[in-house]
Formats: C-alpha cells, structure tokens, sequence
C-alpha cells in the first residue's frame, strides 16, 4: 500500500485506465496517474468548485469527468491527450440541475445522470446541451446515491428514508422499489454484469439484490459503522465496501464472505474505487477523513 | 413573545467624560436639526419631509481574519446616503420613512429625558407598523452610524439578555459594594460593560459558554460551577447569539485571564449543538460577527476550545446516546451552512477552523445535525460528559 496525502478530507474518488481524480473540501480537484506505481500527482484542476466538492465521476475510457460541489454546481471536464481541462462543449443545464447531490456517468461519457436533495432522479445528454432527458419523481427523500449499469439501460438511486429504487432508462419507468434498508442508504452500485445491485449504509449491513427480480439474495454483514461507498471489481468477483471508522473491507461474491479487512485509519472512509486491471494484479484506491488516497495494489489489500 | 417593557433606568450624568460630553451634543445636535427641518417641510404647502441616513454597509468588499487579535474584520466601500421623503415614490418609501421617524422619536424622547431605552422597548411602541424587531434594531444602528457615535450615545440599549452565574465577585453600577448574588442565582443578567466597575476572578479555572439557557438552567442548577471536575468556574449563556453585553463579558473574562501566568490562565470553552447555529454561534464568541466587525477586535475571545457538539463523535459512538439521536438537516440548514462557508472566513479553506470546517462539510455529507438535549440521558449524562472534556482539553 502507498499513501499520498492531502490538505482536506476527501469525499470522492473517480478511477480511469490512467488517473484518479479526486474530489475534497479544497477548491481544486487532484490528478493522480495510476499508471506510476508512485502514484504521483500529476495535475491540479484549480477553483473547480468555490466551497470544495464532494462527488466526481467518469466514463469508461477516461475522456470525460462531471464534478459536483458543495454549492451545487456541475462542472464537466475532458482529457485529451493526458490532459485534463473543462469541457468546451458539455454541459448539465443549470436550472434543471439545481438541488443535485449525487452524479453518475454512462459508459460512453453522453449521458450524466443525477439525485436531488428532493428525491428527484434526471439524466441530462451532454452531447445535447445538456437537455434534460429523464425526470422521475420519488417519494421526496434525500437522493444520497445514484448509479448508471454498465450498459446504461438501468438507473438505481438511494435516499435517506432507506428507499432503494431501480429504474429502466429505455421505458422511463420504475420496475422496483427494494426494501430490506429502514436506514439512510449511503451507496448503491451495479455489478459489471448488471447482475446485482449492492446497497448499503447506516444499517451496516451490505444488501446484494437480483436486479432481474427486485429481491434481495444476499446480505453481506461484518462492517460496524455506516458504510459510505461501494465498488466492484472489473471481473465482478469482488465487491469493496469502506465504512465510516476507517474500515476497508473485500466481499468475494462466490462464497458471500469478508475475505480481506484493512484499518489503515480510525477516520471515516468516504470513498472506495477499484483500478483497472493491470495484468492479472487487481488493486483498488481508498480516501476519506484522514486526508489521503491509499493505493492497494492486490485484490485482497498489499 | 410577552409584552415586557423595561423599566427605564436613570443614567449616571454626574461626572461624564470628554468624549461622551462631545457625543451627545452631537446626538442632540443631530436630533434638533433632523427635527427641525421636517417640521419646516411639514409646514410649507408643498413641502417633502425626508430623512437622510447613512447606513452601515452591507456591501463588503473583504473580509479576514486579523492573526494578532483572531477577530473577524470587514473592510467595507464606503457606502453612500439614502433618503427617504414622505409620501414617497411608493408605498414601501412611505413605510420606512415612518418607521425612520418612529425610531427617531424614541431616540430623541430617551436623549431628552435622560433615561436608557431598549430596542425592544421602541418596537413594543408600534409592532404593528414596525414589523419585526430586526427593522428597529437596524434603524438604530443607522442612526448611531450617521450621527458618527456608539449606539449607547443614543441612550438605546439592547435588554440585558446574557445570564451568568459562577465563583466570581464584581461592583456593579448603583449597586450594593460587593455582589455575591450570581453565585448561585441564576437569573443574573449580564450588565452592559461600562456597568461593571470592579471584578474579582481569582478563584476560577474555567468558563463555559452555553448557547442555550435550558442548558445553562440544568447546570446552574446542579451548582455545576462548584461541583465540576474541572475546578471552580462560570457558566455563561447569550441565550442563542449573544449580545454585546454577553460578548463583551466574555472578553472581559479573557483579559483578566491574560494577566495571570500563562499556566495559571482561565480556560474557555463552549459547548453549542452540531448544527449551523451551533457553530455560527461559537465563531461569534471566538472570532466576532460580519454586522458589528468594526467592534470584534475588543470583543472577541480568541482562547474558545470548542467542546461540541460533533456529530462525527455521535455517528462514530464516541458520545453516548446511538444514532437515533442524529437529525437530518433541513433545507434552512443547508443554505445557512453554505453562506457561512462562501462568506466568512472563519470557515474558509485557508481559515483559522480546519477541524470545525471539516465537521460542517461532514455535516453536510451525512446530511445530519444534533442538539444538545442528547446529551442529558447519556452516561451519567450532561456532568459526566463535560467533566471528562474539561480535564481532557486543559
């Protein structure tokens, strides 16, 4: 494991081929290359977001990156040629996006999605001048997470209230409501098949759901503090939890079970993202309340 | 809000000093010449009575934090005159000139008598036209900064709100020599600065500033200021945000501090809840306030050691009482936390709070607050709680 550190809690990881961008109570978003086992810093996007910011995300093939900061706005961000700057064209508009928390990104970088402070779930084109496309209505809970499926079809949001809800992107409509998290949910995320939908947050407890069916078929149960993020592996063999006592955990889905626990910190883990393959080493990245990124380099945590 | 008109004091003019000599023939000056010249303009046909003012500026072109005293300083444009003529362009122009006029009246009645008046007691003339209490208290402040003097040259005053009750003995104005009432009565007010004439603080250790009376009740109660762990001390409570009366105190206490040893010197504390008010409120005691900056270097107490509460200690069990005691923010919460954190500097990124500000951007991740009440059914409850974090933050 290797540490770089920061001036401020940091509360969002995004992880491309090359780069991990990383979102924290600074005004500027960092750069760090992936591809350097150092894992230097490579650039700084600065005054990206006045107050700091606290989500950031990005497609696939790492071209394109949307931020969100404490004060609401939606900054969209390309890289060419290794380098990251605003994007000249993309963007979310303004007045659709206002109450926004949390953000997600399609696999082809077109589509930004988005949960408002008032439950409201949006997907903006951003090759459209940010058109507001979609607009589903929820309960009015908190929208505290949002994910896009790998292949874009399905949308699955959580609200403080403990509502998960997954919604199909083609049809516009809501297949399921999920129940089994009375709590506020913290995280919600597709496997890469899009297989599984994993939940969790203040219950401690990590949901899997068959997305095909809406029902729960796995409960993942080690973690004893809220969990703040989740992330899958590339294979979809491992799930990566981090909760808010420092704890890092690695789930394999075959057995169901914590295969790998790391405490590196006591502070609260906000943000836990797999790096891509690199030959057959599989490593992840992890950041929060202590102020750096850790580097894991193997599955299980080296 | 019960009806509750203060009785006017006499002021004590035996002995006044130059420079109150000279601020209130400005005021007089002030008030004779206004006066007289609406009445001319009432008197002619076609007459425009009108009153100029000049407010204090809102418009603030920096804000920083002075790293000799830690207040919290503005540095305004200057800004410039508004005039308001009866019966106006409009409505809303008709309104503020009356209410102008009102507020002047009461100046000018409290001057000529020579009694103090409160703010409130000029509102409890006419709510219905004034409003809100704020509309006066505004007003005021305007006509002391036109007239170019302290609000108290005016002889208004706001009602004595703070409440203190500790180990400690002082000499206030047109009172008994010596007064030892506070030690356990906790209905003392905090008196307006230039009141307290002697004070003897020697015996205590600590001060703890509260931001809720019901808080400072409990304490008071169970004689916390004697029976504490922490040593003998003073409770003190502004009731919310303090007044200058409670701010100046506290400063007052600060500075006798500073003259004893530097290991023998009183510590500070404040205990507010994990909510934007909260944290407004102790940066209010430590750093001063955006409306009176000009007056924070001489009121602030830049040695507060903030107690609490976290809610970063309640969400990781480190205080008692479990989650359910946590309270998600409301929408008036959020928007109030991201002013303070674009507009004050107490809150920036390079500012003097890192922890606190690291605590309101967590506040807002988790979309969670809490309040002080949660700490009564704890372990051993609200003694036991700051027994432990006063001898742990000596």
């Amino acid at each position: 494991m290797s540490s770089v550190a920061h001036p401020t809690d940091i509360y969002g990881l995004a992880v491309t081929d090359k780069f991990c961008l990383s979102a924290s109570g600074s005004s500027s978003l960092k750069v760090h290359s992936t591809v350097d086992p150092d894992f230097p810093l490579v650039q700084s996007l600065d005054d990206a977001h006045k107050l700091g910011c606290h989500h950031v995300v990005t497609n696939a093939k790492g071209l394109r990156a949307a931020s969100i900061g404490f004060g609401g706005e939606i900054a969209i961000w390309s890289c060419h040629d290794g380098v990251w700057a605003k994007d000249s064209i993309a963007s979310v508009n303004q007045t659709g996006s206002a109450g926004i928390w949390a953000i997600a990104m399609s696999e082809d970088g077109q589509y930004l999605a988005g949960v408002s402070q008032d439950g409201h779930v949006k997907v903006w084109d951003l090759n459209a001048s940010g058109e507001e496309i979609r607009d589903y209505e929820t309960k009015g809970s908190f929208g505290t997470c949002i994910d896009l499926s790998a292949d874009g079809r399905f949308l699955a949001s959580g609200h403080e209230n403990g509502s998960v809800y997954i919604f199909s992107t083609e049809t516009g409509r809501m297949p399921f409501s999920l129940s089994g998290l009375v709590k506020p949910v913290r995280a919600v995320a597709f496997s890469p098949g899009g297989k599984f939908l994993a939940a969790a947050g203040d219950s401690k407890v990590i949901v899997l759901y068959d997305t095909s069916s809406g029902e729960p078929v796995a409960n993942l149960s080690g973690h004893t503090a809220w969990v703040m993020s989740l992330s899958w592996s590339n294979t979809g063999e491992y799930l990566l939890s981090g909760s808010f006592d420092g704890k890092v955990k690695v789930w394999s889905i075959d057995t169901r079970a914590c295969v790998a626990t790391h405490s590196e910190t006591e502070k609260s883990i906000w943000s836990v993202r797999w790096l891509p393959k690199v030959g057959r080493s599989e490593g992840f990245a992890t950041a929060g309340a202590s102020r750096g990124i850790s580097f894991y380099r193997e599955a299980t945590g080296g | 809000m019960p009806l509750n008109p203060q009785t006017p004091h006499h002021l004590n003019t035996a002995s006044p000093s130059p420079t109150e000599e000279h601020n209130q023939s400005r005021v007089k000056d002030y008030i004779t010449n206004t006066l007289s010249n609406l009445l001319t303009e009432l008197a002619s046909p076609d007459g425009h009575p009108s009153i100029t003012l000049k407010p204090r500026s809102t418009k603030v072109s920096t804000r920083s934090i002075n790293p000799e005293t830690g207040a919290l300083e503005t540095h305004a444009a200057s800004a410039g005159s508004t005039t308001y003529t009866w019966p106006g362009k409009d409505c809303y122009e008709a309104w503020k000139f009356t209410v102008a006029m009102r507020v002047l009246s009461g100046i000018a009645d409290a001057v000529d008598k020579g009694v103090a008046v409160s703010k409130r007691d000029i509102y409890y003339n006419d709510p219905a036209v004034f409003g809100f209490q704020r509309i006066v208290d505004r007003l005021v402040d305007d006509f002391a900064h036109t007239v170019g003097v302290d609000r108290t040259a005016l002889n208004v005053g706001a009602a004595a709100k703070g409440l203190v009750v500790g180990c400690f003995q002082w000499k206030i104005k047109d009172q008994a020599m010596v007064d030892d009432a506070h030690f356990f009565n906790p209905d003392t007010l905090v008196p307006r600065p230039q009141d307290i004439l002697g004070l003897e603080v020697s015996d205590i250790e600590w001060v703890l500033i509260l931001e809720k009376e019901a808080v400072y009740r409990r304490l008071a109660g169970m004689k916390y200021h004697v029976r504490s762990t922490a040593g003998l001390g003073i409770l003190v409570t502004g009731k919310g945000y303090p007044d200058l009366n409670t701010r100046a105190f506290v400063r007052r206490l600060y500075d006798e501090s500073r003259r004893r040893q530097s290991s023998k010197r009183i510590r500070f504390y404040a205990l507010v809840d994990g909510d934007p008010d909260g944290m407004a409120i102790m940066s209010t005691y430590k750093y001063g306030s955006l409306a009176y900056a000009h007056e924070n270097s001489a009121l602030n107490c830049p040695e507060i050691h903030w107690l609490g509460l976290r809610t970063s200690n309640i969400v990781t069990g480190v205080d008692p009482s479990g989650n359910d005691a946590l309270l998600s923010l409301t929408p008036r919460d959020r928007k109030k936390m991201l002013a303070m954190l674009a507009n004050n500097p107490v809150w920036a990124v390079d500012g003097p709070e890192q922890e606190a500000r690291a605590e309101l951007l967590q506040m807002l991740m988790l979309n969670v607050k809490a309040e002080m009440q949660i700490l009564y059914d704890g372990d051993g409850g609200l003694v036991r709680w700051l027994d432990r974090r006063m001898t742990h933050f000596p």
